[in-house]
């Protein structure tokens, strides 16, 4: 009996489609799930939920990972693996909980030995964590070596932005960003020593490219005026950022290029 | 007047289905103004997402179809426009049958799609209507004058023949660029899905929609679809033609049907080689317009999808390869070069394998902790990038090499400077192959940015050779003594089967893509604009997204199989249709092979 065409066809078809599917069912099937929303205020949120939160806002909107790492150093912060057992020694008379809060609220009241003061107040712009968030994030903090204890009433009430529109509000610099991306890769010449997002690969300084989700405008217009006053990047040489700029760029080419850089999100 | 019959045969068939794509136009505006709307619905059954996900799949690939086909209709008619062949009159005419009768399918089904959003994503669609309703119109414009252009295309084939044939032409060619333009409009809509632009932060239109229609993702899509459409047109025709083949019944038929197919696949093959190069661009803006989208492309929970995507393209590779040296079979003379297969074969294995080692594999959550989210460095993804890329050029080199001894198969150069001329190709083979390694090899030493450039170099070299390759052999066998005429027809019926393959593992290639172009947004609607809210949410797995592509490549193909078979009925009882005279010299023909 003679097989018609179109069925063999078919059946092959149908082989051929069968091996991809089998093959893309066979191995590791990850999904996807949008983040949850964070309120924990009010509801009754375990330790480990408490923790898993504090992770995510790591990864994403406290841009913590941008400068610490967990397990490594990171590229201009210290390692936090371990910080939940060490922070009960780093001041004496204070506990783990009160020194965490501190770390985070006022970076500088405490500085890591080898480390400049340049971690921003993680509760104001332009990270901006809320109460919540930040009480999430002493939580991770916690767990990487000591015992989550941290309560919401814990964290300061004047701490946070507000829970609504925690966004960074926008300062609005009357420079041009387009022109002052021309200051950086020309007359400023920070693209011999810097990159910022698709503009560079010099290795020399830190990469730039995400520099304004990490530092306030102050630091960055002061870093320019004054690289050392700012203190220098861990892991990065002293005196070599040049502190010529203040004497080299126009007021305008100045403006231009710190607008420049508030781009770099 | 029988022209105007023609043109009346031709309104009355494609008025329906613009008045169709315009009325549901209209609708949005409608939809719009019932403020108290509930953000969506649930479709029955299934659930709204998959209803929508199979719509767009099929959708998609109709139009794709559609859009390709005419490309390579309209060259093929000129070709035969120009040389008098009538073979090429037959070819074309062929192609644009099919496209004739997928034509109103691709309408049907774009309507369904936008009823499908307007019905079950109201905020969603209401929301793109505020950022793009100008273009709508346009589009719906542009759709009735694409649709009236390829039916009198189609139905004033016979009419405007003759002196007349630059009118037809021209009507292919104006098909065409209503055609691109229409892809271009629905691209600018899904790409700024994408990579919004010209919003303010809470998605308000900031100026002109001309903003969000020119984002960052709108030009390298708008280039890898209209190759990938070319591509895609190509494997589908082939897969008719061999359809045609198996089930012909003369000598005459397969012959016919054996060079329908062999033209399908090298169209599809040229376009082919094209396309990683689109897709890296693409990539590369992707990374450029947000690094975590990149990031969660190359290297977050989507890292599998470019494994199963390199194993589609090898096969890719390697199917019309074998096709291609089973062509040879069907050339007396071709023996001489059979030698070679076997090195061309281990070269696209090894290609092949470098090409599906995969970069960061994240397989648990631990790993990709370690990796680090969001500043995961540019290099990683380009740097081992360096080594696909040269698995993938010399992939394309030896894929040409398999082409260039397939057309000299049959010819002998009488050529006084064959000799050279030899020479001098195969050293640009070897120069070519030289600078792909050696710019694979330096690039690990390199910076990121660098190294981007080398690929420039590499793409250029074998670009190079081969526009040298072919300005040598193209006067070389001019003229060329014959050792016999191809056998159109005689090739084994197994190659046959190949071209199924191919275009059966391009459509699902292209359902993939469809999935890792719509899930890179994750949660979003737009991405960092409009969240998706629904039970949907969530971003499925590849095991589940296979699952689905399958199941629509199968009823695309079912569908594409019944609307064939339709075209085919009238055909029936009209023994002398279209271009039958050309026959004996496709038969008998000691032409060029291509
Ligand atoms: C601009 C870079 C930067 C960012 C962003 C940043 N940090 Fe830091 N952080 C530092 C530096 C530098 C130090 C060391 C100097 C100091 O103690 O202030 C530090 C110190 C710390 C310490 C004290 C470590 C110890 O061993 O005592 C903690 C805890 C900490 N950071 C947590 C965080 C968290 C949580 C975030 C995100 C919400 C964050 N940091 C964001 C730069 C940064
Ligand atoms: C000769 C090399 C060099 C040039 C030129 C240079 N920088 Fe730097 N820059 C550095 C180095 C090294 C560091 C890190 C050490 C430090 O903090 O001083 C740095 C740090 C910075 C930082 C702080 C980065 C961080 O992560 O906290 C900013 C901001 C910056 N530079 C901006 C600029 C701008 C803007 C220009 C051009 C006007 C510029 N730099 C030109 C070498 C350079």
């Amino acid at each position: 009996m003679r097989v018609p065409v179109g069925l063999k066809l078919s059946v092959f078809s149908l082989a051929v489609m069968g091996v991809y599917t089998y093959f893309a069912n066979s191995i590791p099937q990850i999904e996807s799930k949008p983040p949850e929303e964070l309120s924990l205020e009010g509801g009754n949120v375990t330790p480990a939920q408490l923790v898993k939160a504090g992770e995510q806002i790591f990864h994403t909107k406290g841009t913590c990972e941008v400068c610490h790492k967990i397990g490594e150093k990171g590229t201009r912060a210290p390692d936090l693996a371990g910080v939940g057992a060490r922070a009960a020694k780093r001041k004496p008379g204070q506990s783990a909980k009160q020194y965490l809060i501190e770390s985070l609220l006022d970076p500088g009241a405490y500085l890591v030995e080898g480390y400049p003061n340049i971690m921003p107040r993680v509760d104001k712009p332009p990270i901006g964590l809320n109460r919540s968030e930040l009480w999430a994030v002493v939580a991770l903090l916690e767990s990487l070596g000591g015992s989550v204890d941290v309560k919401l009433d814990d964290i300061p009430k004047t701490a946070g932005a507000p829970a609504v529109g925690g966004t960074a509000a926008e300062l609005k610099l009357p420079g041009d960003p387009k022109a002052g991306e021309a200051v950086f890769a020309g007359k400023g010449a920070c693209i011999a020593c810097h990159k910022a997002g698709k503009v560079g690969a010099a290795q020399v300084g830190p990469d730039l490219s995400q520099i304004a989700r990490i530092q306030t405008p102050e630091y960055i217009m002061g870093k320019i005026l004054n690289p050392s006053a700012m203190g220098t990047v861990a892991g990065y040489p002293k005196g070599v950022m040049p502190p010529i700029f203040g004497q080299t760029l126009t007021a305008k080419e100045y403006v231009d290029l710190v607008s420049f850089l508030l781009t770099l999100k | 007047m029988r022209g105007l019959h023609v043109v009346r045969q031709a309104v009355r068939a494609a008025v329906p289905v613009a008045a169709l794509l315009l009325a549901a136009t209209a609708l949005p505006a409608a939809a719009q103004e019932a403020a108290r709307e509930p953000a969506y619905r649930a479709f029955p059954l299934i659930g709204s997402r998959l209803a929508v996900w199979a719509i767009a799949q099929l959708h998609l690939n109709f139009a794709a179809f559609i859009l390709g086909v005419p490309i390579f209709a309209v060259i093929i008619e000129i070709i035969g426009w120009r040389t008098g062949a009538p073979r090429y009159d037959w070819l074309s005419h062929e192609f644009v049958k099919l496209i004739f009768a997928a034509f109103s399918t691709t309408a049907l089904l774009g309507a369904f799609l936008l009823f499908l959003f307007v019905g079950y994503y109201p905020k969603f669609w209401a929301y793109m209507t505020s950022i793009f309703f100008p273009t709508y119109w346009i589009y719906a414009l542009l759709f009735f004058a694409e649709t009236f252009t390829v039916y009198l295309w189609y139905y004033g084939w016979e009419w405007l023949s003759g002196p007349r044939k630059w009118v037809h032409v021209s009507l292919g060619v104006l098909s065409n660029l209503f055609g691109t333009a229409i892809l271009l409009i629905g691209n600018s809509w899904v790409t700024f899905m994408m990579s919004p632009a010209g919003v303010t932060e809470t998605g308000a239109l900031k100026g002109s929609v001309w903003a969000a229609i020119n984002n960052s993702t709108w030009m390298p899509i708008n280039i890898h679809r209209l190759i990938a459409n070319i591509v895609f047109g190509g494997t589908i025709a082939a897969a008719y033609a061999a359809f045609r083949f198996l089930n012909a019944t003369t000598d005459e038929e397969r012959a016919r049907y054996d060079w329908m197919g062999y033209v399908g696949n090298f169209v599809a093959l040229s376009a082919f080689i094209v396309l990683p190069f689109a897709g890296y661009w693409l990539g590369r803006e992707i990374y450029a317009f947000n690094q975590t989208m990149g990031i969660t492309m190359m290297g977050g929970f989507m890292s599998w999808l470019w494994i199963i995507q390199a194993i589609l393209i090898g096969v890719l590779f390697l199917g019309s390869n074998y096709y291609l040296w089973l062509g040879m079979e069907r050339i007396p003379g071709s023996e001489r070069y059979r030698k070679y297969v076997p090195y061309m074969l281990t070269i696209l294995a090894i290609g092949f394998m470098v090409w599906a080692t995969p970069h960061s594999l994240i397989v648990t959550l631990e790993e990709a902790r370690a990796m680090g989210g969001t500043h995961h460095p540019f290099l990683g993804f380009f740097g081992v990038m360096s080594a696909k890329n040269t698995a993938v050029n010399l992939m394309i080199l030896t894929t040409f090499l398999s082409y260039v001894l397939y057309r000299r198969a049959n010819r002998l150069s009488i050529r006084p400077w064959v000799v050279i001329g030899m020479a001098i190709q195969w050293a640009a083979f070897a120069v070519a192959a030289a600078i792909v390694v050696f710019y694979g090899v330096y690039g690990y030493f390199v910076e990121s940015i660098v190294r981007i450039g080398f690929s420039v170099y590499q793409v250029g070299a074998v670009l190079g050779a081969i526009v040298l390759v072919m300005t040598i052999d193209v006067p070389m066998f001019r003229g060329a003594k014959s050792t016999g005429a191809i056998r159109w027809g005689s090739i084994p019926a197994r190659s046959q089967y190949v071209l199924i393959l191919l275009a059966v593992t391009f459509t699902w290639l292209m359902g993939l893509m469809g999935f890792a172009r719509s899930g890179i947004r994750q949660y979003w609607h737009v991405y960092g604009i409009l969240r998706d809210t629904s039970v949907d949410a969530v971003t499925p797995a590849l095991g589940y997204a296979a699952n689905m592509i399958t199941t629509v490549t199968i009823v695309f193909f079912a569908l594409v199989m019944f609307i064939f078979w339709l075209g085919g009925l009238s055909e029936k009882g009209k023994p002398g249709a279209h271009g039958a005279a050309a026959m004996p010299v496709i038969a008998g023909g000691s032409e060029d092979p291509r």
